[in-house]
């Protein structure tokens, strides 16, 4: 068939291993800044793991035992290492503006990961299963219903809260995070503001 | 392979790369430096708060609390849509901006009627348990008097309960006619100091058995029992609430800008602040995302010289050679 063939060509064009894993990288990539992604992952790697302990033991457990409140601490400082890192590497991208020459998607899709991120965590900080999520459940009710996110999502419901903490919005959330590096790689990454070559279209 | 592979290599020169290596190393100092901090540091937890703690601590605040339940004074009772329609007419927690509600599309698919399901049936099940025909009488008292009639009752106790005090964790209220009201409220605050209230809310949400909707064991306490301790530890909508963790550890602090809203008007304001907040916010997300689009949002980075400091090393490449290109 036409469109498998072309199919098969565009990806060993657009996701050949050297764009994948590269052995080189133009000579202006020489900067810390280049890492806050990578430490991002590296932060979000850490957050799915503690993740993964705690869902597969249960609610409770991180919260009374020793070990499980270790396992949510683990969690915790991931999610924030995460958080910091990822705000370094958008304010980042931005003063490079790095949408320009074709990569307007990968700035797009790094803006809704972000996004869906900051749900992801506030369902994270309603399953803590303290006063904390407590207070914030009966409080956020207000603006969810207010919204009309009402018809869907029943906040005060943990069952809803945890199942869209533990499997939906983080499946969601890594697909998109796994489009967003295929399109960074795809592209490389973006030349310096003001090189001779550069153009200034998206 | 490599040519099409890296389209920037033809115009920039290449120096040799290794992200697997990189990806390992950072994964590796990420991962220690958390598992240390996290050993050293713990993570922010409080313990919830329950009926039985209010209850045990605060009775007079336990009875007002749950006498609102049943004269419609609390914000449950009156909330609206999704919970319910409102209380006999009165509908105090829809927001709508200019008539736009979407909270009310959906009708009350999680249904609270506060007098019934916080108090009069945790009650009549008290009485079934416990064999109690007084409490039983009491409830039937209640039940069928007109409603003007409960009313009636309910504000003589709402305002002997401003005169009550409180020895421990009982409640004296002065003597006065309040029908089966004064009974009720005694009931309840036994039941919930026993630590069983919690149960019976929660059974309601969960077909009896399971415990995954905790929504009315949370309503019921969610207005002043709840926010008095909140207040005590600044996290009020007013105090950055959401934004903040309690103690000294970091809380979401990614939500600051979401928070910053209800610290001005109008969304401090307006009745349908939450509403206008959730609808600024997304807003400001579309506005991020379509950055690269919007002009001059997106030549603001050429305007500030950071780009320079990044790339600096590029930049001063690029001099030197300029410069050995200038004839002698």
């Amino acid at each position: 068939m036409n469109w498998t063939r072309q199919a098969r060509e565009k990806i060993a064009v657009d996701l050949a291993w050297d764009k994948l894993l590269p052995s080189e990288q133009p000579i202006y990539v020489s900067s810390l800044v280049y890492s806050f992604g990578v430490f991002t992952l590296s932060s979000l790697a850490v957050v799915i793991v503690s993740g993964i302990i705690m869902a597969a033991k249960n609610p409770v457990w991180y919260q009374v035992s020793g070990l499980g409140a270790y396992v949510r601490s683990v969690h915790f400082w991931s999610v924030q290492s995460f958080f910091f890192f990822m705000t370094l590497h958008l304010v980042a991208q931005f003063f490079m503006s790095s949408w320009r020459e074709g990569r307007g998607a990968t700035w797009i899709w790094g803006v809704i990961s972000f996004a869906l991120s900051v749900v992801t965590a506030f369902t994270g900080y309603l399953s803590r299963g303290d006063f904390f999520s407590q207070w914030n459940q009966v409080q956020s009710k207000d603006a969810f219903n207010g919204a009309g996110a009402d018809g869907f999502l029943n906040i005060l419901n943990n069952g809803q809260v945890y199942g869209l903490h533990v499997s939906v919005l983080p499946i969601i959330l890594m697909a998109i995070v796994g489009i967003h590096l295929i399109a960074v790689r795809r592209r490389g990454v973006v030349p310096p503001i003001g090189t001779p070559e550069e153009g200034d279209g998206i | 392979m490599k040519e099409w592979a890296y389209p920037d290599s033809r115009r920039f020169k290449v120096k040799d790369f290794d992200l697997i290596k990189e990806g390992t190393v950072s994964l590796v100092i990420i991962t220690i430096i958390i598992l240390i901090v996290a050993g050293f540091a713990g993570a922010p937890y409080r313990p919830a708060i329950t009926n039985q703690e209010i209850a045990t601590r605060d009775p007079i605040l336990f009875e007002q609390t749950a006498l609102g339940y049943i004269d419609g004074t609390e914000d449950i009772a009156s909330y609206g849509p999704p919970y319910n329609y409102g209380w006999h007419g009165n509908v105090t927690g829809v927001q709508s901006l200019g008539g736009f509600s979407p909270q009310t599309w959906w009708g009350a698919p999680y249904p609270v009627n506060t007098a019934k399901d916080f108090v009069l049936t945790p009650l009549s099940k008290l009485a079934m348990a416990s064999g109690n025909s007084s409490l039983r009488s009491a409830l039937t008292t209640y039940q069928s008097a007109p409603y003007a009639q409960q009313m009636a009752w309910n504000n003589q106790f709402r305002q002997a309960l401003s005169r009550a005090t409180a020895s421990g964790s009982q409640v004296n209220i002065p003597i006065g006619n309040y029908g089966p009201v004064a009974q009720l409220m005694q009931a309840e605050l036994r039941f919930a100091q026993a630590g069983l209230l919690s149960g019976v809310l929660n059974s309601e949400t969960n077909q009896g058995v399971y415990r995954w909707n905790v929504q009315n064991d949370l309503l019921f306490l969610q207005g002043d029992p709840l926010h008095q301790i909140a207040g005590n530890i600044n996290m009020l909508g007013e105090q950055w609430g959401i934004s903040h963790d309690e103690q000294s550890y970091p809380g979401p602090w990614w939500l600051t800008p979401y928070t910053f809203l209800y610290q001005v008007p109008p969304w401090s304001t307006i009745p349908a602040g939450d509403q206008l907040a959730a609808y600024t916010v997304l807003v400001l997300v579309l506005i991020l995302l379509f950055v690269p689009w919007i002009p001059g949002l997106n030549s603001l980075p050429r305007v500030f010289p950071v780009y320079k400091l990044i790339w600096r090393d590029w930049y001063r490449h690029q001099h030197d050679r300029e410069g050995r290109r200038q004839p002698v």
